[in-house]
């Protein structure tokens, strides 16, 4: 007699209301935390980002970010059982060039699972994702793995002004790289991929699992370091009829998670580097998604600190996030179907914080 | 003529006053004393953001607005040497380890532009000496 | 003649010293640059319990042919280590790792080179029951003679207040827990330079290895030294690659092989020590976790001239070749600690490092430097 949560859903994105569900109608429909009949075959992918290698010259990289990628790919052949593929987030060279993308495919090709390719800024602004396009992979797609549609957004676009602007492609990049860049430009999807995303995403049922890949966060955290996508909420209006979706992200080098409506978003980790939460820059306005317990603070007496990978799961159309950190406690996130929101399995409650967890 | 005693209020007056010069300062040379700083916190903002190690980093790459340095906390314990120390001698551990570089002597003007840029950066936030 | 008296009597005082049966409490004085000794609830720490612990550390009757005691690897003359690269248990068999001395284990947070073991009194129970350490099947025996054995009997009563038949193999434990927290000492050279304020302590060829021990080398990142104390260790765990080229081409089907006795239930102390190539997987034993092959834990550099070989499998024979193994990098792998990377020492650097490190030797344990092999 109770309305199914199937039958909920789809009246409430025939009348097009945002898909929040009242309490009460989840507690009829499921009883207490019990996980809607699942329509796929669940699974497991691995998740690496953010590497950042970087030329010095001739045969040279800089160790420490060689040294990271090194570590993701070897832990990754080791799971077992194997992953069926792995994500690769985006920032793959530090400064796009030739010798670095060469560099990090000839590390990534000893990874034995296939491999699906997300690019970030890093790797686009030198040539405008010229050599991106012709020798790793498109810069945007889908693709469907048992019964979840997977969509993979170039999500680090920007105005043409902006592009324009600069006079040399180096300059460009150098000005797209800085993370803090007053003269920087917000990073968007734009027309032409909206455009793609929504015939893309017409041909599935409300009730298809779907997975957006991105670089950038495809929600708005923090304008200046670009934690950011300015047409985010045109990206979110054409994902809001699905009943599950979640956003896997890069760029941000930090445990980081979300819902809004009905989208999870997970920020994945850097192999490279870990960065500061936006609460610790006091000078402009911040604010960090209220669910996200904060990863360990990096120390960085170790280089390691504050860095990893991440093994997901997607069962039941959601997704749970096994954070792989290095030199410090691995965390798991995982979605919550009674309260429709990801949680920390062992720190979410407020008493369960630990002190390398406070940010400032 | 006036007895003495009419003059010497006036005369004790005129001696206790100081006169107008010495320390003091006028709104132009806050002005002008503000610039300076400003320069060598540009400088230090220049230095921040470029790769001064052997390896292509820059401090901006892990601190993008100086954000995680902390100078505030300082001095306080720093498990990377074993004791209580400065921020100019974290920043040289920072162009040793992480940006395999050179250090900077304590005293030069390249250190003092960092600092000026760092703890700009962090301007308003009260001190916490010792806090990890 | 005067030379030869002299030596003499410092033998014969070292040897005294050992044999003595001297156990006490911890002295401060013997204490300078290290903290208070980590003391668990449950076993107070009491001079009746380490008497006694050391009598069951020295105990040959706890194993299966009676010559093996905890003091077979970890001899007294020998700094509680053995000289060998690689322990040798009973009936001569071969383990995979280096015997860590007992001299200060009191300060780690976990016992074992994969730190498997939480506490000193876990860490004693296994070697007994090891195939290829005491040999022993079950620790009845030990219970049993400990429960019949007249002088034992005495001791438990004083050190427990247990009747002999209360004895349990904890209580065992305990006292040789107990015995292993008096086997502390800070107080050398390097101490008292640092915390003693005494300025002439360490040569100048020490006092330059110990700026390069916190800068150049940075060492110090996981060998920590900090402003009243220095354990010269992080309790941590660490890949420097030592031992990885075993491992490095069959990693795969090792990690499977392991995944596979691991759900067969097999223990992980005889695993670990039977089969190199296992014993090579370091702190991923303990944890299933991908991260943690090939790391080992950070060991104390305390008394470190006293107990050679060097490195869990004993790999390193002269402190000369741990310096140099650092200076390289140690041995690059993928999984190498994030840490290590080329030093580019000068050999003067080298050197002074060495003369540091073996002004680490407390006073407590100076004559022992004559019995190194």
């Amino acid at each position: 007699m109770a309305v199914n949560r199937r039958q909920f859903l789809q009246r409430m994105a025939a009348t097009g209301v945002a898909a929040t569900l009242p309490f009460s109608l989840v507690e009829i429909s499921w009883g207490m935390g019990k996980k809607p009949t699942t329509e796929h075959e669940s699974f497991t992918f691995a998740y690496i980002s953010d590497s950042h290698l970087t030329h010095i010259k001739g045969n040279q990289f800089t160790r420490n970010f060689d040294q990271g990628l090194r570590k993701a790919i070897m832990e990754v052949n080791l799971m077992s059982p194997r992953p069926d593929f792995v994500i690769y987030g985006g920032d793959l060279a530090q400064l796009g060039k030739r010798e670095e993308l060469d560099h990090g495919l000839e590390l990534m090709s000893a990874l034995r699972p296939p491999v699906h390719w997300v690019t970030g800024e890093h790797d686009f602004y030198l040539d405008m994702g010229k050599f991106w396009e012709e020798k790793i992979s498109p810069l945007y797609y889908s693709f469907d793995h048992k019964g979840v549609h997977f969509v993979v957004l170039n999500s680090i676009l920007t105005y043409e002004d902006w592009i324009k602007r600069w006079s040399t492609p180096m300059e460009r990049m150098l000005n797209m790289a800085r993370l803090d860049n007053p003269q920087g430009s917000p990073f968007m999807v734009g027309e032409s991929q909206l455009q793609w995303l929504k015939e893309d995403l017409a041909k599935y049922d409300v009730g298809t699992p779907v997975v957006v890949l991105s670089h950038s966060p495809l929600y708005k955290i923090f304008k200046p370091w670009n934690f950011w996508t300015d047409d985010a909420e045109k990206v979110q209006k054409l994902l809001q009829r699905f009943q599950r979706v979640t956003v896997l992200h890069g760029h941000v080098h930090q445990v980081l998670y979300n819902q809004i409506g009905n989208i999870t978003f997970y920020a994945m980790m850097a192999t490279a580097w870990p960065w500061p939460y936006p609460v610790s820059y006091v000078q402009k306005p911040n604010q960090v998604p209220k669910l996200t317990v904060f990863m360990n603070r990096a120390d960085p007496f170790h280089e390691r600190d504050g860095t990893g990978w991440d093994i997901l799961d997607m069962d039941s159309g959601a997704i749970t996030n096994h954070y792989q950190l290095w030199m410090n406690e691995n965390r798991t996130v995982a979605f919550d179907f009674k309260l429709e929101h990801p949680v920390d399995l062992k720190y979410q409650a407020p008493d369960k914080r630990i002190p390398p967890q406070f940010h400032y | 003529m006036k007895s003495l005693k009419t003059w010497l209020p006036a005369l004790t007056i005129l001696a206790l006053t100081p006169l107008a010069q010495g320390d003091e300062f006028t709104d132009e040379d806050l002005k002008r004393w503000q610039a300076e700083y400003e320069k060598v916190m540009e400088k230090g903002e220049k230095l921040f953001h470029s790769t001064l190690g052997s390896n292509k980093v820059s401090c901006d790459q892990c601190h993008p607005n100086g954000a995680n340095t902390h100078p505030e906390t300082y001095p306080k314990f720093q498990k990377q040497l074993g004791k209580v120390a400065t921020l100019r001698e974290m920043i040289n551990w920072c162009l040793k380890n992480p940006l395999q570089g050179k250090p900077l002597p304590l005293d030069s003007d390249e250190m003092i532009a960092l600092e000026a840029y760092i703890t700009w950066e962090r301007r308003g936030v009260p001190l916490a000496p010792g806090k990890h | 003649m005067k030379y030869l008296a002299r030596v003499a009597s410092a033998l014969v005082l070292g040897v005294s010293a050992v044999n003595a049966g001297e156990v006490s409490l911890p002295q401060k004085e013997t204490l300078l640059g290290l903290p208070p000794v980590p003391v668990p609830k449950d076993n107070p720490l009491t001079l009746e319990k380490a008497k006694l612990g050391k009598q069951l550390f020295e105990d040959k009757r706890f194993s299966a042919d009676g010559a093996i005691s905890c003091a077979h690897c970890h001899k007294p003359e020998l700094a509680f280590s053995d000289g060998l690269p690689v322990s040798e248990g009973i009936g001569g068999q071969k383990g995979t790792r280096n015997a860590p001395t007992v001299i200060n284990a009191a300060y780690y947070k976990t016992q074992f080179w994969d730190g498997r073991r939480p506490s000193l009194e876990a860490q004693s129970k296994d070697p007994f029951i090891n195939p290829i350490e005491h040999g022993l099947k079950s620790h009845d025996p030990i219970v049993q003679i400990v429960r019949t054995d007249p002088d034992y009997r005495k001791q438990f009563r004083q050190a427990f207040g247990l009747e002999p038949d209360r004895i349990t193999m904890d209580h065992v434990a305990q006292a040789i827990a107990s015995f292993e927290r008096t086997l502390v000492a800070g107080n050398s050279p390097f101490d008292r330079y640092q915390y003693g304020g005494d300025k002439t302590a360490l040569s100048a060829s020490a006092i330059r290895g110990l700026a390069v021990f916190r800068d150049k080398g940075r060492c110090v990142s996981c060998h920590v030294i900090e402003g009243s104390t220095a354990l010269f260790t992080d309790n941590q765990f660490h890949n420097l690659g030592v031992g990885f080229d075993k491992i490095e081409s069959r990693l795969p089907e090792i990690i499977a092989a392991y995944r596979q006795a691991k759900q067969a239930g097999k223990e992980i102390d005889e695993t670990v020590l039977t089969q190199g190539e296992m014993s090579e997987l370091g702190r991923f034993i303990v944890t299933g976790d991908t991260q943690d092959i090939g790391r080992f834990k950070t060991s104390t550099l305390r008394n470190i001239a006293l107990t050679a070989p060097y490195m869990h499998d004993g790999s390193l024979k002269t402190l000369e070749e741990v310096v140099d193994f650092y200076d390289k990098g140690g041995r690059d792998n993928p999984m190498l600690d994030g840490g290590i990377r080329p030093l580019n020492l000068t050999a003067q650097e080298k050197s002074d490092l060495v003369a540091f490190m073996k002004s680490l030797t407390s006073n407590r344990f100076a004559n022992l430097q004559s019995n190194k092999r």
